[in-house]
């Protein structure tokens, strides 16, 4: 059973059908990339996945290690250990990193059946990961995300993913808005926590990030549907060529 | 009308009745007839008096509420309320009435006065027999009248020059069951003198199932660069009315830090009037209100910059959940000759039941023109991207509502600067909020 397993899912906003049969399937360790021009779905397809309740599940399946993945509410798709790190990540005034991220490990770990974390052993593994993915101690004690630069923000997503272990981390966009400096300190985060456990949806426009983060499989997403799926040299060809090739062939 | 006719002289009979009985200084007898007096000439007020618009009196109005005769018993769990401040010189009154037992004054340092009216009504100094009712205005607010028409007891606080105390004053004024039907007029007199530093706090509890007409008026007078920190924590019973003014008079230099936590009663309303009559004298008012079921919740505030340079800051939030309604009223009024002042003033609300309403009304008068001006207000409710957020990082709902509530009150709870206040005003949110379980340590 492949870690992750989705079935022509189809998927709607505000009636506006956006995923439009996907198929696709995950094993563990393995890397995927989704890329795909604006407005292609890409967003859709990452939040759909963690349960955005903004997003209605017209049709399909999807299942996460034998588990009904749209059955669940998100909160316990992450206790499952999905993960999505967000494009935009959500300023939250008034709660710490900290603290924010000892009520999530701790859900987490309650939900699996593990002890809580008490505040030393805690205080020591969010150093210890925070070290891990370069990210400034500071931003520990600050609001989350509140104030944070672009490459803050971004570089938080991957030290909560660092915290929270997920067995399938959904990256969306994580490049987006990165200088090359950033984006490879990003990338590094990333490559650091790639595992035989582990899967990874990496969802990018460019194929930049890719250069980086070298996936084992590369899809095109065009108007709700992958249209292409291939190894890591389809994402150089997309680079030479756009996207325009493909919409061609999807008309 | 004849019905306010009536209503009136109920009060007046009730006075008249009471004063006849009961043997007291020619000073104070002054002042109680001053109070009835200018509580008949204005009587309750009508819907059609602006301050007094949103406020539905009727379950005031509907029926006499006589003076407490005397205290009542106090129950375990009130009992135990007195003490949840922790270590403090602490006064407590019952019905409206001084409680030695339950006081706990602790070693009074040199510069402390503390003393309630019907101890030693003979021997209050006169400075305080001279500012006892000279500040809160009788002649506009019914309530502030009734209480100085009514109040048999009082506390009146001295801090000497120069004097910085090292524990708070906690003054506790529980309602008990016997009080119910009944009206009770807690009155305070602060005086801080120059330079002097303290925090006082004034906490209202009362019996849950009792309808009592709670009518407090704390009066605090701010001299030369003193620096007062004042808490007003409003839980009584929810079956209470609560009708209170605070009147801050803020001198040169001086600052005042008022802050007001209200989440008891049925109807419950706070007035503050700041008068910063001092060059450079420093206000802050905040509140922070916590309301469900059918709960009402109003703060009107007067902040009145009568001399340059002043400083007021205003913040006041809401929670609000069930069909509770909250109202948020200030006006800050700019005198002519009060230059180079700077008046914020927010008020923000939060609703967590889809039936609850707030109302808002900042206002701004300037007579003044070279001066920084600022309010806001903003009524909203949980941010569904937060709330999505917090989820996906395996936060359930109920706790990422509780949170991200917290957080919204934090910013009112953080400037506490009592940290027994601080955690005990923080449970009393926690308590309300499902999910709360985590939120143990959060800061």
């Amino acid at each position: 059973m492949a870690l992750l397993e989705i079935r022509n899912l189809h998927a709607r906003i505000q009636g506006v059908e956006i995923l439009k049969g996907i198929d696709l399937a995950i094993e563990r360790g393995e890397t995927h990339a989704i890329m795909g021009p604006n407005g292609s779905g890409k967003s859709t397809l990452a939040k759909v996945l963690a349960g955005d309740p903004s997003y209605e599940v017209t049709g399909g399946e999807v299942y996460f290690q034998d588990r009904n993945l749209l059955e669940l509410a998100p909160e316990d798709r992450a206790r499952e250990g999905v993960f999505l790190g967000f494009q935009y990540p959500v300023e939250i005034p008034g709660v710490s990193n900290t603290y924010f991220l000892k009520a999530a490990l701790n859900a987490i770990r309650k939900y699996r059946g593990e002890k809580e974390l008490d505040a030393m052993e805690f205080l020591q593994l969010i150093k210890e990961r925070a070290k891990s993915v370069k990210l400034d101690e500071a931003l520990l004690r600050r609001p989350v995300n509140d104030g944070f630069s672009g490459g803050e923000k971004k570089r938080n997503e991957i030290f909560q993913l660092a915290m929270l272990e997920p067995y399938l981390a959904i990256l969306d966009e994580t490049d987006s808005g990165l200088d090359i400096d950033a984006l490879r300190t990003v990338a590094e985060g990333v490559n650091s926590l790639r595992s035989e456990e582990r899967g990874f949806l990496v969802i990018t426009h460019y194929q930049r990030l890719l250069s980086y983060i070298i996936p084992d499989k590369v899809h095109v997403l065009l108007h709700g549907r992958i249209v292409k799926s291939g190894g890591k040299e389809l994402a150089e060809e997309l680079e030479g060529s756009g996207y325009a090739l493909f919409d061609e062939a999807a008309a | 009308m004849e019905a306010i006719a009536e209503q009136k002289s109920i009060y007046l009979q009730a006075y008249e009745a009471h004063s006849a009985q009961v043997e007291e200084s020619e000073w104070l007898r002054r002042l109680h007839r001053n109070g009835i007096e200018r509580f008949e000439a204005q009587g309750f007020p009508g819907r059609t008096v602006e301050a007094w618009r949103k406020t539905d009196l009727g379950l005031v109005l509907r029926e006499h509420f006589p003076p407490s005769s005397g205290p009542g018993s106090v129950a375990s769990n009130l009992v135990e309320k007195v003490g949840a401040l922790g270590q403090a010189h602490r006064f407590v009154f019952v019905d409206g009435w001084f409680d030695a037992d339950l006081s706990d004054p602790g070693d009074l340092p040199n510069g402390l006065t503390v003393v309630p009216l019907s101890v030693c009504e003979e021997r209050i100094p006169a400075i305080m027999r001279e500012t006892l009712g000279a500040y809160a205005d009788t002649a506009t607010h019914p309530f502030a009248a009734l209480n100085t028409a009514f109040f048999r007891d009082a506390v009146m606080v001295r801090v000497a020059r120069g004097v910085a105390l090292a524990q708070p004053i906690v003054v506790v004024h529980v309602l008990t069951s016997e009080a119910d039907r009944h009206a009770v007029y807690p009155r305070t007199l602060i005086v801080a003198e120059e330079a002097s530093q303290f925090s006082l706090v004034e906490h209202f509890v009362g019996a849950e199932e009792v309808f009592t007409l709670n009518c407090p008026v704390a009066e605090i007078v701010v001299q030369q660069g003193a620096n007062i920190d004042y808490y007003k924590v409003q839980e009584e019973g929810g079956g209470s009315a609560h009708l209170g003014v605070v009147h801050a008079e803020v001198a040169r230099d001086a600052t005042a830090h008022i802050h007001s936590f209200a989440c008891g009663g049925k109807l419950a309303r706070t007035d503050i009037y700041a008068n910063l009559i001092g060059p450079g004298a420093d206000a802050t008012l905040n509140g922070l209100y916590l309301t469900s079921g059918r709960q009402y919740c109003d703060h009107h505030t007067w902040v009145n910059h009568k001399a340059e340079h002043g400083t007021t800051r205003q913040l006041f939030k809401g929670v609000l959940q069930g069909r509770s309604e909250a109202v948020f009223d200030g006006l800050v009024k700019v005198f002519e000759q009060a230059q180079k002042i700077d008046a914020q003033q927010q008020n923000r609300n939060l609703l967590l039941g889809k039936l609850a309403l707030a109302h808002s009304n900042p206002r701004l008068e300037i007579h003044a023109d070279d001066v920084k001006c600022s309010h806001g207000s903003t009524v909203g409710q949980l941010d569904d991207e937060a709330l999505f957020y917090l989820n996906t990082r395996g936060i359930s709902l109920d706790e990422a509502q509780c949170m991200l509530t917290l957080a919204f009150a934090n910013e009112l709870l953080k400037p506490i600067r009592l940290d027994a206040l601080c955690q005990y005003e923080r449970r009393l949110l926690l308590q309300r909020l499902p999910g709360a379980e985590m939120a143990g340590e959060m800061s």
